[in-house]
């Protein structure tokens, strides 16, 4: 057994190709699956007042509640990584302004296989919503 | 005694104000502070009733109803949270 490589960061902006793609994968020999999902600002979110209907977006701001968010990030992350016998796992998440379109948000988990991938990145997007001290507020196109 | 309580997203726009004051018995708990909020704060009930899952943190991290808390400590509540 080896400890898994954890690591996360919070960013000033949004998320980039290249460093959403620096993300290191450790050369243990025992990585069989390698999992990246990207949150990426939608065009149009429910209207606060009425929600059945579509608004355009400009952009999504992000608010984070600091160091409580960078602290509960890396310990989710860690336990994520325990919990699903992950080689290695590094999470991404930007503060401020993100447009349409761009990324807020990256995850890469890499695991011996894909199952405990898959199931990693599903437990650890959901905790993150009910627990990392961060908010979202739209901002509206009209 | 009074108490200072960071507010943040949907519940800060409401109360048009990142930090709030409560009054709570002395001593008080963690679920003294958020039943002060609920109640003499109206404008932040949909951040404090299901289906919000409202938590207080104490100096950054989350703590048991049951926690003690004083005017020291630096209190935030956590609620209605919009990561990913």
């Amino acid at each position: 057994m080896f400890t898994p490589l954890v690591t996360s960061l919070i960013i000033d902006g949004p998320i980039t190709d290249s460093r959403a793609h620096a993300l290191a994968i450790p050369d243990h020999g025992t990585v069989g699956a390698a999992f990246t999902f990207r949150g990426i600002v939608r065009r149009a979110e429910p209207s606060p007042a009425h929600p059945a209907t579509l608004r355009d977006l400009l952009a999504l701001d992000y608010e984070t509640y600091d160091p409580m968010a960078s602290r509960e990030l890396l310990a989710l992350a860690t336990e994520t990584a325990a919990a699903h016998h992950l080689t290695a796992i590094h999470v991404l998440h930007s503060r401020g302004r993100i447009a349409v379109g761009e990324t807020s948000f990256v995850l890469h988990v890499l695991a011996p296989h894909r199952a405990e991938a898959l199931a990693a990145t599903a437990s650890f997007i959901d905790a993150l919503k009910a627990r990392v001290p961060i908010w979202k507020r739209p901002v509206w196109a009209t | 005694m009074k108490l200072e309580v960071l507010i943040f997203g949907a519940a800060a726009l409401a109360a048009r104000s990142g930090r709030l004051s409560v009054d709570v018995p002395h001593p008080a708990t963690a679920a003294d502070v958020l039943a002060a909020l609920e109640a003499q704060h109206p404008s932040l009930a949909f951040a404090l009733k299901p289906p919000a899952t409202p938590r207080l943190a104490v100096n950054h991290a989350y703590v048991p109803p049951t926690q003690p808390v004083t005017p020291a400590d630096e209190l935030a509540l956590i609620t209605l949270l919009g990561g990913g």
